[in-house]
């Protein structure tokens, strides 16, 4: 059964065993929308020096309980470990930088945000076993995870449908890599595959390997699909987030055991390769700084763990922006100060929209962003500037089903919203609760301005939680 | 002009907030606050930019909508008003009298369906939805010109308050309010909601005017029409062609007479999106299909309104009204895409059954759609029911 499975899934031609060129197929989503949303970056890449100081962010590994492994003032190396996973202590997480662990910054209820480490001028890489391309093909799949958890990159693939970090004890029914991310803005896999082909081949070779049986699915929307067909598996045309993993497992999944897919995007798929290639901790990056308020929007080649200020400095003395980490869809807002976690590769500089604006009401609304028919933006085809203003008051759900017609995976988010309001645990995840790909559009459309998706994923979470308890 | 609203409002803010002289009206004075200003608040969860459109403005659109109709209510009125003192119509008396007779009527609407609005969202500490604006708006387009304005404060004080606000207020009603506050006038006073000498206002000398004005609606006409195959040359005969029924300027209610405008409505919603264009074409095929089906049926000794052309049911009544606007409100109609275009087809038929075989209830839409209202959420469930199955489980 898994085989004609399989099959269904990568198209017969996965069955041959030649990994590097498999039919594509084009998978079309309806659903999603495309954010017509001013700031786009250009696809020039800039070397930045390295910065002073980089940082592991713990709060931002989802699903983590940290126990540290240094204290303030413990001098690290390069891949040294800074902490475990307290739910399973071979979930390593090791520094990203050489020098002087400086700050241990905590949250509300001692949640730990920042492990800011201040760089060495020449930094000490810990060394690693590297894996080269032939001793892979026979390498133990326990020996493969282990390099993986010591090198502490194994949290850089994860588990459909909650997205923990993946359980490398059972075989994945299907490993999706993504290479691009459609949510404004990512950096496109044509700037940071340029010259890493190698890389990645070796990456999809490692994914394979800890895949055993089962395929390995990359999809990329037709324009990257188009220059790097040799290693897409799955064309995924369709408006944001039609490349998401969880919604390209939803479009292609055809029973409840492939659920439980891993997925792991492109880029950390090149760290992954660095790692067991050379046998050193990986420290580049390819980050995307954009967003209308940002002041060069471009694609920049940096260290894991940048501080924001480092890439997208500026003046802001004129009222400061809102610095999105990760996307103006999923991302979450950070200072300056604060640095970029393991899995972010976007900075999206935007308005605050904190202005009360006169009026507004009787605008025909040239300039304003909708997914609805009631503005004159519809007929605007320029890109927009889009704010942080919630843009009108809390109100009861009037069913005007927005939220339904934008979801990608076929929810019905006011429904399940009530669902998890009123405790159907059972009703909501017989909703589709699972599917959801937590990409935030039903929150986006909401004209209720009702935390759809923050609903959603908190119920996620929590179903989640208790599983694992 | 911005900069002085600006300081009306700041000088006003304090006494509404908490610890002010009127804290307990705050939902009053953020409703009129957010007219004039957008409020500035920044999101705090993911997704970090919104939509621009919210509820006020999805309301807005409608009541800009009904405005025309109200217009020609006003005028239409005023002229059926002078038809029957045996005048002739002219264009400004029209409009003044009708202006007299309809604008006490909207405005005893919204007095008390916006202070009970006020009254409920300060008992649960709410912002005032605006569906309230709507339901406010609608109501007095559907009353006969004639209501006496205690009536019309009892119908929208019992539409909102029982149709609505005890279950939670906007988006938690299951009744369509303004039809609510329609349907307790209908029943509680029907010698002023029924027969024939409700539809025009009288105005100059009474005597002359009653004697010229002897009327029936077109409703009637039809259900007492005798001939079978003949109804619509009856309803010619007794004053409606197809012209008059389509532009309306015929005695009925103050909004619902002109087909014309509310095709024009019907269409401008659809278009912006607000209006289900599902739920509009159900209804229509409703109507057709089941008038249609009548026909066939029709046999010597059934009625002779069977026989009639079934694209007549739009065009007489309020089925025009019915359809644009109080079976397109979202918050009342199943959820569902294809409930939806049950629920139209099931109000359409309904109408046309209660219309011709009812004699007690001249005009079917407004028991069609409150009927529907309550089955909306079954027809969510048994569709959802349906739609579920398709998933693949993930659990």
């Amino acid at each position: 059964m898994i085989k004609s499975l399989r099959d269904f899934i990568t198209g017969s031609h996965a069955a041959t065993g030649r990994r590097d060129f498999i039919t594509m197929n084009t998978i079309r989503i309806r659903k999603g929308y495309r954010l017509n949303i001013a700031g786009a970056p250009s696809e020039e890449l800039k070397a930045l020096e390295p910065p002073a100081t980089l940082a592991a962010l713990p709060e931002r590994v989802p699903f983590v309980k940290p126990k540290l492994s240094v204290a303030e003032g413990d001098s690290v190396n390069v891949g040294s470990l800074l902490y475990v996973d307290k739910r399973n202590p071979d979930l390593k997480f090791c520094s990203p930088a050489g020098g002087v662990v400086k700050d241990i910054q905590y949250g509300p209820r001692r949640v730990i945000e920042q492990i800011v480490i201040e760089r060495d001028e020449v930094e000490v890489f810990e060394t690693f076993p590297s894996v080269d391309q032939d001793a892979l093909s026979h390498i133990d799949r326990a020996e493969l995870v282990a390099l993986l958890q010591d090198g502490g990159l194994w949290p850089l693939i994860r588990e459909l449908p909650v997205r923990d970090i993946a359980g490398p004890d059972r075989e994945p029914p299907a490993v999706i890599v993504s290479l691009d991310r459609q949510e404004p803005f990512h950096p496109s896999a044509r700037v940071y595959l340029e010259g890493r082909l190698d890389l990645l081949r070796y990456g999809l070779a490692v994914m394979h390997r800890l895949a055993g049986e089962a395929p390995v699915i990359v999809g990329a929307y037709p324009q990257t699909a188009d220059r790097f067909s040799g290693f897409v598996t799955h064309r995924v045309a369709g408006a944001y987030p039609a490349d998401d993993p969880g919604s390209l497992l939803y479009r292609i999944k055809t029973s409840p055991a492939q659920n439980n897919a891993w997925f792991v995007s492109g880029q950390d798929l090149l760290l992954i390769a660095h790692l067991l290639g050379t046998g050193t901790y990986p420290t580049e990056r390819t980050v995307v700084v954009a967003g209308s308020a940002a002041q060069d929007r471009r694609h920049f080649r940096t260290r894991l763990g940048a501080p924001l200020a480092h890439l997208a400095g500026g003046d802001w003395t004129g009222g400061s922006p809102r610095f999105i980490v990760g996307g103006v869809f999923t991302g979450y807002s950070g200072s300056p100060g604060s640095h970029l976690g393991l899995y972010e590769t976007s900075v999206t500089v935007v308005p605050k929209g904190e202005a009360s604006e006169f009026l507004s009401l009787f605008r025909p609304g040239w300039a304003k962003p909708t997914y609805s028919r009631l503005f004159l933006s519809r007929f605007n085809p320029g890109p927009l500037v889009h704010d942080c203003n919630r843009r009108g008051g809390r109100r009861a759900c009037i069913a005007c089903m927005h939220c339904a017609d934008v979801c990608p995976v076929d929810i019905l988010p006011q429904m399940t919203y009530k669902a998890i309001l009123a405790e159907e645990v059972e009703e909501a995840l017989g909703h589709g609760l699972l599917d959801c790909v937590e990409c935030g559009l039903c929150s986006y459309v909401c004209p209720a301005k009702i935390e759809l998706t923050e609903a959603l994923r908190h119920a996620k979470a929590a179903y989640a939680r208790e599983k694992g308890a | 002009m911005k900069k002085t609203i600006q300081r009306f409002f700041e000088a006003l803010r304090p006494r509404f907030e908490k610890g002010g002289r009127f804290q307990r009206w705050y939902a009053f004075y953020e409703s009129i606050e957010t007219i004039f200003f957008a409020p500035g608040v920044p999101t705090t969860t993911t997704p970090h930019v919104r939509d621009s459109l919210d509820v006020k403005r999805y309301m807005a659109s409608v009541v800009v909508v009904l405005l025309p109709l109200l217009v020609f209510g006003i005028y239409n009125t005023g002229y059926q008003s002078q038809l029957a003192a045996g005048k002739t119509p002219d264009l400004l008396l029209s409009f003044w009298i009708g202006f007299a007779a309809v604008i006490p009527l909207v405005i005893v609407s919204y007095l008390f369906g916006f202070g009970w609005e006020i009254v409920f969202a300060r008992i649960r500490g709410h912002e005032i939805s605006e569906g309230v604006f709507v339901t406010a708006m609608l109501f007095p387009l559907t009353l006969p010109p004639t209501t006496p304005l205690w009536q019309a404060a009892m119908g929208i004080s019992f539409g909102v308050v029982i149709g609505k606000e005890i279950f939670g207020g906007t988006g938690r009603n299951f009744l369509n309010p303004a039809l609510t506050g329609r349907a307790f006038l209908y029943f509680a006073y029907p010698v002023q909601m029924s027969g024939n000498a409700v539809w025009t206002v009288l105005s100059g000398a009474r005597e002359t005017a009653v004697d010229a004005f002897s009327a029936a609606t077109p409703l009637v006409v039809a259900f007492e029409a005798r001939t079978a195959g003949a109804v619509e040359e009856a309803l010619a005969e007794a004053g409606f062609p197809l012209w008059k029924l389509f532009l309306g300027l015929y005695p009925d209610s103050i909004g619902a007479s002109s087909t014309f405008l509310c095709l024009i409505g019907a269409l401008v919603l659809m278009a912006i999106g607000v209006a289900s264009y599902r739920i509009i074409f159900g209804d229509i095929l409703g109507v057709v299909v089941t008038g249609y089906l009548l026909n066939l049926l029709a046999s010597d000794a059934s009625s002779a309104y069977m026989t009639m052309n079934p694209f007549y049911h739009l065009l007489i009544g309020g089925t025009a009204f019915g359809i644009a606007f109080m079976t397109t409100d979202p918050v009342s109609a199943p959820d569902l895409h294809p409930a939806r275009w049950i629920y139209g087809f099931l109000i359409g038929a309904l109408t046309v059954l209660i219309r011709v075989f009812n004699p007690a209830f001249p005009e079917g839409i407004m028991l069609a759609i409150l009927f529907m209202n309550v089955f909306a959420p079954l027809l969510d469930h048994v569709v959802l029911k349906f739609r579920l199955r398709r998933r693949i489980a993930n659990v």
